[in-house]
């Protein structure tokens, strides 16, 4: 298992917007979705996990509800809006436009003066 | 983890956020231990990996609570708002779809709201608002003491009490002190020639008050010594009136035929003392020449600032010390000066108004209190009437709070509505209200509906929507909706409802048999003073008012040929009975002179040195005014300067100095003629006969008792300023038209003032009283019509609930007298507890208003007969038409209607 990396900015919030985007998810299965989709490789921290999640709800993103978990445990359920939809949607677009451009500078064949001739 | 109880119930008030963050937060710390423990992992270990990935739990919930909290807070407002809004709008459509209901509600609110605003608009002004000075708690007025006189304009003679140089020597009690009186001049020069307002004012009077001229200055101590430079100071109002608000400072207005430089303007609005329209300076001594503005002296006050750190106890004890060093024989001459030497300015100025004002204030506040009961009573009766609307709301998921939030916002809608009715009433009656003001300060302080009187309003408002709103309000979110809906949400009110509407008509007729009774005894202390002898007649008198401007060296001269060629040219206008002249016409207001007089060959204490009215008048006076000739003979004009000294005494006069004997031929010693100062220079070798005595005259006011009054012959000493008095068998107009004549044709340049007639006069002197008893009147009848309306209305409403009972009883062979009399109980017997709660109030009331009543006790019989009697007949009348509609009732109909 190689060292995890640290989290960008704002990633979070994107990455537990598309947790939810299953259907509805407590805090633990959030953070489970996550290890498990990334490979583990993102090492989050569990307790920054929670105020993001209130923040998003505060934002009208998700909405929580109080609902039995699998093993019939009392947990509190985050459920995708429709603006936290929209959201996503504008988010990961954004992100995938960032990363392409990173990875095209990354691998870029030469020296750009090079190129123009 | 055992949750103790309480929080359990906290989450009704409102989430338990922190509660639910660790609830939140162990179940994440749970879920991974037990994959750790599934894992393979001993208890301990599972527990401390879990929690190292996770972090410091305290952070997380730290963050986490402080964002729930943000998005709670934000929610609640926003719900809040969204509900009123919605209340708001719901409201707003039941009234409109109840527009008769509405409508009685808001006239019913904006007569007593409108008249407590009224009434608070004048107690707010005269009152509770201070003065528009500066720091004005720190003003004080100094009693009994004046500016110090100097009748040769050169040294003021020796004053054995404490006038304006005693308390300006003592700056480490007063910090500024001045003198000022209100007085009149002629004013001449660009435009026609007006009586003017004159503030007479010592030097420093513009500082002691803290008010700054807008333009120019005020006067310099020069100005205030004898010989100074003649300045002015004019008003905001006579520079906009006469000058048209250009600019005039360095200019000259002609004021008693002297030319005064305009040094200043003062601001708009300062027009103190009374209403000034200009300010000159009061000398220091006072001379003849600073005289001019009085009739025949000079009533000034003393105004102080007390300084920094003196309390107004301090000032007043070392004001006492002063007193006690005045001999004996002079203190009696200041009244109760020496007693209460100091009392705060505006307290000085409300004076006896006081009292009134607060009865008033009482008096509406009652009125409010029936309109609210009566309000009240209309929403208990439309409450239950409502029934099904609420219980269906009830059952579409209200909840209690909200239905009583709904039904308490339509209380506050028909408030405010009544609010604003309310303040165009006041607005209305600003004219009524500025009667009741105390002179001396309304037009410094005038009522204004202004942004206090507005929020007492709205208070009113807020205070009256949720009075009479939230009984009917809790009442009918309290009901059971399931009930109500299966019994099709008529009838059945519950007994309780009844039983309070009762009470409260009870309540309703108790405040109005309080207030009726106030009413009754206002009104017959008004005819007891009607009925008053004034001891003249003012039936076809008119008459006119003018001031000489004193020349420097006319000895009376003047004066004497001009009211003689005046007086003989009235005579010979035909319609003219009789004319004469006065120095102080009676009941014409402000102050007159009392002098002390001492009759010859009495030396008992009582007697001696008694003060009287001092009056100056010419033959045909007393017949011109109609005042009865007792004894002896009336001033004739052979009564002049050259003739022997004469005297014409009043009879209360005539009895204080000779009990039981004939005054015509005895004599006073004689006394110049008492201006100048209160202590009259006695020649001790001259007397003064007394050739008749005539009748007491009320002079002051109706209501006070005549002073001992004398009269001197005019033409003695011609006074500055006289009355002329015409009686006629012309009609008003033409009355006064003659008596203008007589002056114009005389004396062209001569301006006159106070042109009216008599009946004028005695009106203008009893507005005052007028004004607290039509107020009072009107309010004790507004009080009876709405508690009558609200009887009706509660017996109305119970025949209507009863409707099927009295069906059944007729249908069992009650007749329609029976009937008539069941319902006609329910009244009488509301009636019978209002009256006898009633009579304790009006008891209560009378007590309060004992020192406005005049010529009438406050137990006054008729008037405790009259009051419970009207009140009760009206009330039954009232049942009486309900009561017909129960007897009229088809039995046959009204059991077959379910």
């Amino acid at each position: 298992m190689s060292e995890p990396v640290a989290l960008l900015q704002g990633t979070l919030d994107l990455l537990i917007l598309k947790a939810v985007s299953w259907g509805p998810a407590h805090g633990y299965a959030v953070a489970r979705w996550i290890e498990q989709a990334t490979g583990d490789a993102l090492r989050i921290e569990e307790g920054s996990l929670y105020p993001a999640l209130h923040r998003l709800e505060e934002r009208g993103h998700i909405e929580a509800e109080w609902g039995l978990s699998e093993n019939n445990r009392r947990a509190k359920f985050y459920t995708l809006t429709s603006e936290g939809r929209r959201q996503l949607r504008a988010e990961a677009a954004s992100w995938h436009r960032f990363a392409r451009a990173v990875l095209a500078a990354l691998e870029a064949p030469a020296h750009p003066a090079a190129a123009v001739s | 983890m055992a949750e103790p109880v309480w929080r359990r119930y906290l989450r009704f008030v409102r989430p338990d956020l922190a509660r639910d963050v660790d609830e939140e937060l162990a179940f994440h710390l749970q879920m991974r231990e037990a994959e750790y423990l599934a894992r393979g992992m001993v208890p301990a270990e599972a527990s401390r990996l879990a929690h190292e990935r996770f972090g410091r739990v305290a952070d997380a919930r730290r963050a986490c609570l402080a964002v729930d909290r943000r998005r709670f807070a934000a929610e609640r407002r926003l719900q809040v708002v969204d509900a009123l809004g919605q209340d708001l709008r719901y409201g707003l459509r039941t009234l409109r779809q109840h527009r008769v209901f509405s409508a009685a509600v808001v006239v019913t609110l904006a007569l007593g709201i409108g008249a407590t605003t009224a009434i608070f608009s004048a107690v707010d002004a005269a009152l509770l608002r201070p003065l528009p000075f500066a720091d004005p708690g720190r003003l004080v007025i100094l009693r009994g003491v004046r500016v110090p006189f100097a009748p040769n304009g050169v040294s003021a003679e020796p004053s054995e009490s404490p006038d304006l140089r005693t308390v300006s020597a003592m700056p480490d009690v007063f910090s500024r002190t001045a003198a000022y009186a209100p007085g009149g001049l002629n004013m001449s020069g660009d435009g026609e020639a007006l009586r003017v307002n004159v503030g007479l004012v010592t030097t420093g009077f513009f500082g002691t008050l803290g008010v700054v001229p807008a333009m120019g200055r005020g006067f310099t101590d020069e100005e205030g010594r004898i010989g100074g430079a003649l300045v002015a100071v004019l008003s905001h109002g006579l520079w906009q009136r006469r000058y048209g608000g250009v600019p005039v400072l360095g200019k000259a207005i002609v004021l008693n035929g002297h030319s005064y430089e305009i040094v200043g303007v003062m601001p708009r609005g300062f027009v103190f003392p009374r209403e000034s329209d200009l300010w000159i300076p009061l000398t220091v001594p006072a001379t003849f020449s600073t005289y001019d503005a009085f009739r025949s002296w000079m009533p000034s006050e003393t105004v102080a600032r007390l300084a920094p750190g003196v309390t107004r106890e301090a000032a007043t004890s070392r004001l006492r010390e002063l007193w006690q060093r005045v001999p004996a024989q002079y203190r009696g001459s200041w009244g109760d000066a020496p007693a209460h030497p100091l009392s705060p300015l505006q307290g000085q100025l409300v004076g006896d108004r006081q009292k009134p004002l607060w009865i008033l204030l009482v008096t509406t506040g009652l009125l409010l209190l029936i309109a609210c009961v009566n309000v009240t009573n209309l929403l208990l009766a439309r409450a239950s009437v409502r029934r099904r609307e609420i219980a269906m709301r009830a059952v579409l998921g209200a909840s209690r709070g909200r239905l009583v939030r709904q039904l308490l916002v339509e209380s506050l809608l028909l408030a405010c509505g009544g609010s604003a009715a309310g303040l165009v009433v006041a607005y209305a009656s600003l004219g009524t209200v500025r009667a009741l003001m105390p002179a001396g300060l309304v037009a410094t302080a005038p009522p204004a509906v202004d942004l206090r009187v507005l929020g007492f309003a709205i208070g009113l408002a807020l205070l009256t929507g949720l009075g009479f709103g939230l009984w009917p309000a809790l009442g009918a979110a309290r009901t059971n909706p399931n009930e109500t809906l299966k019994s099709g949400g008529g009838g059945a009110t519950t007994g309780g409802a009844g039983r309070v509407r009762r009470a409260l008509v009870v309540a309703e007729l108790a405040v109005a048999l309080t207030l009726l009774a106030g009413s009754g005894l206002m009104l017959r202390s008004f005819k007891a003073l009607l009925d008053t002898d004034p001891g003249f007649r003012t039936e076809h008198v008119g008459t006119l008012e003018l001031t000489f401007a004193r020349a420097v060296d006319d000895r009376g001269e003047v004066r004497r040929a001009t009211i003689e060629a005046v007086l003989a040219r009235l005579r010979a206008m035909p319609g003219i009975e009789a004319a004469g002249a006065i120095n102080d016409l009676p009941l014409r207001g402000g102050g007159g002179l009392a002098i002390t007089v001492d009759a010859e060959g009495i030396s008992s204490d009582a007697q001696k040195s008694m003060f009287a009215r001092y009056l100056q008048a010419s033959a045909g006076y007393f017949q011109a005014l109609g005042i009865p000739l007792i004894r002896g003979r009336l001033m004739a004009e052979s009564d002049t300067k050259d003739a022997p000294h004469v005297v014409v005494v009043s009879a209360t006069m005539a009895k204080r100095l000779w009990p039981g004997e004939d005054p015509v031929g005895r004599r006073l010693l004689d006394a110049a003629s008492g201006r100048g100062g209160s202590r009259v220079q006695a020649d001790s070798n001259a007397y003064r006969t007394v050739i008749g005595v005539v009748a007491d005259v009320r002079e002051s006011d109706l209501e006070s008792e005549p002073d001992p009054q004398m009269y001197f012959p005019v033409h003695e000493q011609p006074p500055q300023n006289v009355a002329v008095v015409a009686r006629g068998t012309l009609a008003p107009a033409a009355l006064l038209a003659q008596l203008r004549d007589a002056v114009r044709a005389v004396s062209p340049a001569q301006p006159v003032y106070n042109v009216r007639t008599m009946d004028e006069v005695m009106f203008a002197s009893l507005t005052p009283r007028r004004t607290n008893t039509v107020l009072i009147t009107a309010f004790g009848g507004l009080a009876l019509l709405l508690s009558v309306v609200g009887v009706y209305g509660v017996v109305a409403y119970s025949v209507t609930r009863r409707t099927r009972e009295l069906g059944i009883r007729a249908a069992l062979g009650a007749t329609a007298a029976d009937l008539v009399r069941l319902v006609a109980r329910e009244g009488a017997a509301v009636a019978l507890a209002g009256v006898a709660l009633g009579l304790g109030g009006a008891w209560a009331f009378s007590r309060a208003l004992a020192s406005l009543l005049f010529g009438v006790r406050p137990t006054d019989t008729a008037t405790f007969i009259a009051a419970p009697l009207l009140l009760f007949l009206l009330v039954i009348a009232a049942t009486l038409v309900p009561a017909r509609r129960a007897a009229l009732l088809n039995p046959v109909d009204v059991i077959r209607q379910d």
